[in-house]
């Protein structure tokens, strides 16, 4: 066992040192400014996440569609779903709410919306929409928020932004357009599906068993 | 150097958010923690990293966070109100079992909150889970299955006789299953005194802090009173919180040990 070890780690060393050493011809890797123009963007993240690596980021929203609904069905299976006591309202919070709400929204939009051109992008926004919606869900209790954005229709927007997305990713990939209109339309669809999702899992989180 | 600050805040905020007693303190600390993390990133030229560590870590962790504390950082407490034991006194709450509750409550860093309600009541909001803590009463009644604590005070459950006609008693209370087929049954312990002072009952079936206390307001002047029960005031805990029963035991064992609880005794009972 103890040679085994051993070996291995020689073994280890052995590889890194000949990596390190340039024996094995490494792949050019273009600038960051080429790979940003190349797929009409100026922020290379959003080149490399919706353009080199689309494939990562569509799998990555799919395992976050499918712990999405693996959630809301293994809750739903183990009958664990009990009402939410009425929450007090207060009246400092129901306004801070009201008048926050407005900007948040525009801020995760334009997070979203200029994601090619500087930091932001579809997962951020979406995070920040998620906030939002967190935000009116500790001022006027989760169960009446639920009931107020109509909680089914949304979840059927949230699939529906799924789909769009996987449509235009792989339409892209048949065709080979590239540009900035493709990225805004991903972040922006990106975005409703994070900040929708992110709330229909908190939402029934919290309403089982009150364990978040 | 501007990111080597930060870093240290970085440090502190996490030292700061780990060290608090109150959860809520502790859920700002983790959210500033995230913001100078945040910072950190944008200091390392990642300001996408950041972004999303400011709207993750800041904004939607935090509100879970407060979203949880709010459904579970509380320790609900169904009551009645008894003489010394547990009562509103100008909007506040005092009382033995308040003084014991309120410290438990800071040593498990949970705020305590009391809805008053009927003693009969109290055993089905416990199964329900709409309660953690039943307190005020003398617990428990014939098959109420719920936890109990260790006794906190030991009372007696005697008969008062005050002139002929039926002897009353409080419904779900101790008493209630002493009392002869035919007795009449009230809401609460004053509504007893009351029907008592009436006439209407001859009688009734209580614990004698509570019957100490008519006799010292001059109430009801009782002709004979005759002893039933040996007892003692503990409180109850939901079926489902063992935890909390464990919690309990073990935190007025420690009470009773350090001689604390019969100082607590003197003082609220005189």
């Amino acid at each position: 066992m103890k040679a085994l070890a051993a070996v291995a780690l020689v073994g280890l060393m052995v590889l890194l040192a000949l990596g390190v050493s340039g024996v094995f011809p490494r792949p050019a890797v273009p600038s960051g400014e080429d790979i940003a123009a190349e797929w009409g963007a100026k922020n290379v993240v959003a080149a490399i996440i919706l353009g080199v690596r689309l494939w990562d980021t569509l799998f990555e929203i799919l395992v976050y569609a499918m712990t999405m609904v693996g959630v809301k069905l293994g809750l739903r299976l183990l009958r664990w779903e009990r009402p939410l006591p009425p929450v007090a309202e207060t009246p400092l919070l129901r306004r801070s709410a009201d008048l926050l709400l407005g900007p948040i929204v525009v801020f995760a939009l334009y997070v979203a919306v200029s994601g090619h051109l500087g930091p932001g992008g579809g997962f951020p926004a979406g995070a920040i929409l998620g906030t939002a919606l967190l935000l009116l869900a500790l001022a006027k209790g989760v169960e009446r928020l639920s009931a107020e954005i109509h909680e089914p229709t949304l979840e059927w927007a949230e699939y529906g932004a799924i789909a769009a997305v996987l449509a235009v990713a792989g339409a892209l990939l048949l065709l080979g357009r590239r540009g900035s209109a493709y990225l805004i339309a991903a972040n922006l669809l990106i975005a409703l599906e994070v900040g929708i999702g992110a709330w229909v899992v908190l939402h029934r989180f919290a309403s089982s068993r009150g364990e978040v | 150097m501007g990111m080597v600050l930060l870093a240290a805040l970085t440090l502190a905020l996490a030292v700061f958010a780990l060290t608090q007693r109150r959860l809520l303190w502790g859920v700002i600390g983790v959210g500033a923690h995230s913001l100078a993390l945040a910072g950190v990133y944008l200091f390392l030229a990642a300001p996408d990293v950041a972004l999303t560590q400011a709207a993750v870590g800041f904004g939607l962790v935090t509100f879970i966070y407060l979203l949880a504390l709010r459904r579970t950082g509380k320790l609900t407490v169904a009551a009645v109100e008894t003489p010394h034991l547990l009562h509103q006194e100008n909007e506040r709450v005092a009382g033995l079992e308040w003084e014991i509750l309120s410290r438990f409550g800071n040593q498990l860093h949970r705020d305590v909150e009391v809805m008053w309600v009927p003693r009969a009541e109290i055993p089905a909001l416990l199964r329900a889970g709409d309660a953690d803590i039943g307190a005020g009463a003398l617990f428990p009644r014939e098959g109420e299955a719920l936890l109990l604590s260790r006794p906190i005070l030991p009372t007696r459950i005697v008969t008062v006789r005050c002139g002929p006609g039926p002897v009353g008693a409080v419904a779900g209370d101790r008493g209630q299953d002493f009392l002869p087929p035919g007795s009449t049954l009230y809401e609460d312990h004053a509504a007893l005194a009351h029907a008592l002072r009436r006439g209407e009952v001859g009688g009734a079936v209580a614990d004698l802090l509570h019957v100490r206390q008519w006799v010292l307001s001059g109430e009801v002047r009782p002709r004979e009173t005759t002893d039933v029960e040996e007892a003692a005031f503990r409180l109850a805990v939901a079926p489902t919180e063992e935890d909390v029963l464990r919690a309990l035991d073990a935190f007025l064992a420690e009470l009773e040990e350090t001689g604390e609880l019969a100082q607590l005794v003197r003082r609220y009972m005189g």
